[in-house]
């Protein structure tokens, strides 16, 4: 049966129904549970915004609250998860990577190949990723590119509360280490999300708006973006395509390229800094392998190459507005098209 | 130049595996730096005005002059001259052997010595007449008394610039002298036990099971280790003329059952079957066939029945500084009240 | 034949030889090996060092995870790891542990617990940290033990992992392996406080120095700890001081080592030497079954060798394999 949930409770429902199936799951990470040691009430949180919360008093002792050590947690669960666990860390703030980068990078990235094959690492490492909460430079990054070019690691970030059950599903089933980002201005977004268990496989992009003038390919927040430009330019008779990529590694070229061969044209939406991000990464492997299907320049739409600015005004300028979305499709597409 | 005063502080001690096995304290190096820097400034203010230390790789060297240097920045002099002994760092007890040794022959008045029973063994091993100061810092630690070092640093600075008479000052110690077949001759402070282990393994004594025969040159209920065993028993002084022997079983066997503290915070049954003085000067061999010996509560030496083995008690073995007397001398004659210092060492 | 002093029996005994004997065989070989310019990139030898090694790993099965350091080979070894594909591994052969994809720096063998050599120092102490975890959530009595060098005993991860161990009641042991320099750099300059013991207490663990080079003290103090460890005694540090018989790699001058230093250690801090001459005075072990240790074990490493030069080389199709379980 579904029924409209935020995807906050997905997330939550997407791991209680994984902790109900498998015992070797486990979730650690700071303030998950929270109040630990306080004097006040245990399960005060349930993470800093409630992900988790309710989950400590279904499965005592599989919530690990942990120290402020993000090496020494994330690396656990990464140990644990060679030795046969299937532990979800979570970094609270993907920003917060600095402090523990080693252990995914050189650790889990690299075991299986580095071992022969003879490793499995079955660890997702979930965190809050994106800007407009007005948290600034060290609480908003976009990083996901960081971990795309990493050989080894899984790249998930949802754009909807249906997505996110589905793929955190299949994050913690799956044998590989995952990084799964959570935009936390979606946390609050609703959608039709079954009660019951389902896995959205890795590396199958949604096309979440069919159109025949223009391929725009986004992921998380900026696909709604995307989707709200769609909107208007179909007022100017532009139909564009809307593909949500889902995942970034893998990534699913096959139904990018057919969108381009079809609508010739491609906008890359990315909330990550331009260079070596999604949005080049895209329009990079589109032009190799679709040169001839275009009949534009590929074009990008992403953060500026700043920090994540503090005061609303200028936090707003910085994430991909549909405007700048809408801009990017009427400076490829035709002018009889546009007229 | 006035007088010399040695500090052999061992970073090594108190680092065994009766931290496991019976959470026994680990003085941290910078705590023990600071008590040698606490020791620099009591000798200073007795007028002492160059120490020598043993050079070491711990750790409390570098402390120590930085916090010299940190003082002298300050504008400071709270603290004497420091140089330290030239000598190899071995990492080892033998450093503060060697570095005892050292200063014997270069005729310091006095040595202070950070550590447990090992250091100071190791350090009477090789210091001669030369009369030490204890500080414990260590384990068990029934020889060192337990006390602020300022106050041992004061006692030994009056002591070591003469204004405290010698028979005051210094207090005469007993030894137990043990030899086992042709190997050279090894001390111990305070006990010598035969147990059944034939290893060295991790050194420290915890299995009572294996305890047979203990030898100690006093028997004091007020400390830890194999000598509380004997002080539970029949206590003996430290200047009390000779020690005492006891015969050891496990305790499902033996004739009485004592518990005593053998390590810090283990407290357990030790089996007794025996006990009697001991007079010095007479060699007593033990019935233990084969096993290890363990001088002052770490097992040392190996021994399989194949050499003779002796314990003997030698009275007067080596000086200490009578830490109490000198504090009350110094207290009767006014040894530390303003324009005394200058006027007492031209007395003396 | 006189009675067995020793915690260990006859078997154990020549076990504990054995695979010091196979350590030391394997590394001396391989800086000859070295020397040659048959085996590329970079090893890092374990010789001098390996009664630590093995006093730890004689209280270990297969459900006990160590999580090692660039120097791992020795640790490799006593953790049962086939010396053959070890050797492969570290000629970059097909056959090798990691399929000639890791090298020295990486070799691997979660079946026998061995969660990796580590190319990142101060990595494996959060890693065993999970290791212990497991255990302790499937209560097989596991424990998860690594190996920190002096030098990376000054990592933040490391900290960090004693801390967590210590929060979470782990049965984790650090085991810092001390040969006085991190490469080329003294303990005495790169550490402020040159206690490891004093490390752990600032975490509340209790913590042990051993003579390294005792293989009886390591295996005494290794053994009281991990039993506790197992039991829910909780977690503890062992520093083991020992020497390194080689430089910090293969080709290293060692100009920064005394002068005569290496000559000294392999003369009087031999561990395998100690070991032999306390084991042989009490007869349990003879010197004849030593030496038919010493040659079936030169036998081993010589053909571990050859089979390694004989092997064959990875093929293309397997730079791009191994990199997911699916992908």
């Amino acid at each position: 049966m579904a029924r409209k949930i935020s995807m906050k409770q997905a997330i939550n429902e997407a791991l209680d129904l994984e902790m109900r199936r498998d015992p070797a799951v486990i979730v650690m990470g700071e303030d998950i549970v929270g109040g630990a040691g306080s004097p006040g009430e245990e399960d005060a949180w349930g993470g800093v915004l409630g992900v988790t919360k309710g989950l400590h008093a279904k499965y005592p002792g599989r919530l690990l609250d942990t120290p402020l050590s993000e090496s020494a947690y994330i690396g656990a669960a990464i140990g644990a998860a060679a030795c046969g666990m299937r532990p979800v860390a979570e970094l609270m703030f993907l920003d917060f990577m600095g402090v523990c980068f080693d252990q995914i990078l050189n650790q889990a990235a690299k075991f299986k190949y580095m071992f022969g094959g003879k490793a499995k690492t079955p660890v997702v490492i979930r965190a809050m990723v994106g800007a407009g909460f007005r948290a600034a430079a060290q609480h908003s990054q976009m990083l996901t590119p960081v971990f795309t070019h990493v050989p080894g690691l899984k790249v998930v970030c949802p754009s909807n509360a249906y997505d996110a059950k589905g793929l955190l599903i299949q994050a913690i089933r799956d044998d590989d280490p995952v990084i799964f980002c959570e935009h936390k201005n979606l946390y609050g977004h609703e959608a039709d999300v079954p009660e019951e268990a389902y896995a959205i496989p890795f590396g199958e992009a949604a096309v979440v708006r069919e159109g025949k003038d223009v391929t725009i390919v986004s992921y998380g927040l900026t696909v709604h973006r995307a989707l709200e430009a769609a909107e208007r330019l179909a007022k100017e008779r532009i139909e564009a395509e809307v593909i949500d990529l889902r995942t970034l590694s893998p990534i699913d070229w096959d139904t990018v390229l057919e969108s381009v061969e079809t609508t010739g044209r491609l906008v890359v939406v990315d909330e990550a800094n331009p260079r070596c991000s999604i949005a080049t990464d895209v329009a990079a492997h589109v032009v190799q392998e679709a040169f001839g299907a275009l009949k534009a320049a590929p074009q990008m739409v992403t953060a500026p190459h700043t920090p994540v600015p503090f005061s609303p005004v200028l936090e707003d300028l910085y994430i991909p507005t549909a405007d700048a979305i809408t801009a990017a499709v009427s400076k490829i597409a035709p002018r009889a098209m546009a007229a | 130049m006035g007088p010399i005063v040695g500090i052999i502080a061992n970073p090594v001690s108190a680092r065994d595996i009766r931290r496991v096995v019976a959470n026994a304290a680990s003085l941290q190096i910078a705590d023990r730096a600071n008590i040698v820097l606490r020791v620099l400034a009591a000798l200073a203010a007795c007028g002492i005005e160059h120490v020598v230390m043993m050079p070491e790789h711990g750790g409390i060297r570098g402390h120590v002059m930085r916090g010299i240097e940190r003082s002298r920045n300050q504008g400071e002099s709270r603290f004497p001259h420091v140089t330290h002994l030239d000598m190899p760092v071995t990492g080892t007890a033998e450093d503060s052997a060697r570095a005892a040794r050292l200063m014997h022959r270069a005729g310091v008045a006095a040595i202070v010595v950070l550590g447990g029973d090992g250091t100071h063994r190791a350090v009477v091993k090789e210091c001669g007449r030369v009369p030490i100061a204890g500080i414990s810092t260590g384990t068990n630690n029934a020889f060192p008394e337990h006390r602020e070092p300022t106050v041992t640093g004061l006692a030994a600075g009056l002591a070591a610039t003469g204004r405290v008479p010698a028979k005051v000052a210094f207090a005469s110690n007993k030894r137990l002298d043990v030899a086992v077949g042709e190997r050279p001759a090894e001390i111990a402070l305070v006990d010598v036990a035969f147990v059944t282990d034939s290893y060295i393994g991790a050194r420290a004594l915890w299995r009572t099971e294996t305890f047979r025969e203990l030898f100690v040159t006093f028997a004091d209920p007020e400390v830890i280790g194999m000598a509380a065993i004997a002080g539970l028993i029949e206590p003996v002084g430290r200047e009390e003329a000779g020690g005492m022997m006891v015969s050891l079983a496990p305790a499902a066997t033996a004739r009485t059952v004592l518990s005593a503290p053998i390590a810090p915070g283990l407290v357990v049954p030790v089996g007794i079957d025996d006990w009697r003085r001991m007079p010095a000067g007479i060699p007593f061999h033990p019935h233990l066939a084969a096993g290890s010996v363990a001088l002052d509560g770490e097992r040392e030496i190996f021994f399989d029945g194949r050499e003779p083995v002796s314990v003997t008690l030698t009275a007067d073995a080596f000086r200490t500084v009578n830490v109490p007397a000198v504090m009350q001398f110094a207290a009767t004659h006014g040894l530390l009240r303003a324009g005394a210092s200058l006027l007492a060492t031209a007395l003396a | 034949m006189s009675t067995n002093p020793f915690p260990l029996d006859k078997a154990d005994l020549m076990k504990a030889y054995r695979t010091m004997r196979t350590i030391r065989e394997f590394e001396e070989r391989l800086h000859v090996e070295f020397a040659k310019g048959d085996i590329p990139g970079f090893v890092h030898l374990y010789a001098g060092e390996e009664a630590c090694a093995t006093g730890i790993m004689m209280h270990l099965t297969d459900v006990d995870r160590i999580a090692s350091t660039h120097r791992g080979h020795g640790h490799c070894i006593a953790k049962g790891v086939d010396v053959h594909e070890m050797m492969a591994e570290i000629y970059g052969k097909a056959t090798g542990a990691c399929r000639g994809k890791g090298g020295s720096m990486h070799i691997a063998d979660l079946a026998k617990g061995m969660m990796g050599a580590n190319g990142i120092l101060g990595a494996g102490a959060p890693l065993v940290c999970g290791a212990g975890l497991a255990a302790k959530f499937r209560g097989d009595g596991g424990v998860g033990i690594t190996f920190i060098g002096d030098g990376a005993s000054n990592q933040g991860m490391v900290l960090e992992s004693m801390n967590l161990a210590a929060v979470w009641n782990l049965p984790v042991i650090f085991v810092v392996e001390n040969n006085g320099y991190a490469e080329s750099t003294s303990v005495d300059y790169a550490t402020a406080v040159d206690s490891y013991v004093d490390r752990a207490s600032g975490f509340g663990l209790p913590g042990v120095t051993v003579d390294g080079t005792d293989f009886f003290a390591v295996y005494e103090a290794a053994g009281e700890m991990i039993r506790r460890a197992r039991e829910g005694g909780g977690p503890a540090l062992l520093e083991c001081k020992m020497v390194r018989f080689f430089g910090h790699f293969e080709g290293d001058a060692q100009t920064y080592k005394a002068k005569g230093e290496n000559d000294y250690n392999r003369e009087h801090r031999d561990c395998l030497k100690i070991f032999a001459a306390r084991v042989r005075e009490t007869g349990v072990v003879t010197a004849e079954e030593f030496a038919a240790v010493d040659q079936e074990v030169g036998a081993l490493i010589e053909d571990a060798v050859a089979s390694a030069k004989a092997a064959p080389l990875p093929s293309a199709r397997d730079l791009t394999s191994d990199v997911y379980v699916a992908y």
